[in-house]
């Protein structure tokens, strides 16, 4: 199971750099019940040390995550940024991003979840299906549209 | 015993199992039991340096091995078609 709800949402979120858009993702997150109040540090932290900006198309993302101890239970949070904010390049951490969708996964078992792994990775890889998703403004509209994608379960 | 491909990544969670994933099913559909796919943290990567056959890393590491070194990135965010043709890259390198 993985939780996907409006107020792990955010449109036009602002934000100056990518920690503070990954503390918001994670507050959301913790709020809720699905990590504990550290996976935000802990995500910040691994960020520092393993990048995950995307060089995907038509804009690059970012898919900020740590490890499992702080995850009660997988759910997925995600902000669309109202101007971009710099990652890291995962395949190349000397590369800054300029990162307008920003995608947390916190992921207790990556052996539970990987149908929506790979559901996630073929929405990375779809130029049409990353403007779609950026260009909407309802956050009801998104968690449908991303349950839909990702076949996750109502 | 079979060869090895290794997957790298650096929390060894959610990036490195697409590709484990993807590149197990590969190998099934192609009949390639006798080749084992494994997930590891880079900084385990010297227990393995040993018995691996192809490395996919999931982000840049500076270092060389003694092995094919494929950059697991299309697997993330290549369209379906680059994701085909890295799995074909792999196929490649590991058929005989």
């Amino acid at each position: 199971m993985l939780y996907l709800k409006e107020s792990f949402v955010f449109v036009d979120l602002e934000a100056s750099d990518s920690s503070t858009v990954i503390q918001k993702l994670a507050d959301s997150l913790h709020v809720a019940g699905m990590v504990t109040a550290d996976y935000s540090a802990a995500t910040i932290d691994r960020e520092a040390v393993h990048p995950t900006g995307l060089p995907s198309r038509p804009f690059p993302i970012a898919f900020p995550h740590a490890d499992a101890d702080g995850v009660e239970r997988s759910a997925l949070a995600v902000a669309i940024l109202k101007s971009p904010v710099l990652f890291k390049n995962m395949a190349d951490p000397d590369e800054d991003l300029s990162v307008e969708l920003v995608i947390m996964l916190a992921n207790k078992s990556p052996e539970e979840q990987i149908e929506t792994l790979r559901n996630l990775a073929e929405l990375f890889g779809e130029a049409s299906k990353l403007t779609e998703l950026k260009a909407m403004t309802d956050t009801s509209e998104i968690v449908m549209w991303l349950k839909k994608e990702l076949a996750l379960d109502a | 015993m079979g060869k090895l491909i290794v997957v790298a990544c650096g929390a060894g969670i959610n990036t490195s199992t697409v590709a484990e994933v993807m590149i197990r099913e590969r190998l099934d559909e192609e009949g390639m039991d006798d080749v084992e796919v494994k997930r590891i943290l880079i900084a385990d990567i010297d227990k393995y340096v040993d018995r691996m056959d192809l490395v996919v890393c999931m982000m840049k590491i500076y270092r060389e091995f003694d092995v094919p070194q494929l950059k697991g990135m299309p697997f993330l965010i290549g369209t379906k078609a680059e994701k085909k043709e890295v799995l074909d890259g792999i196929i490649e390198l590991v058929k005989d």
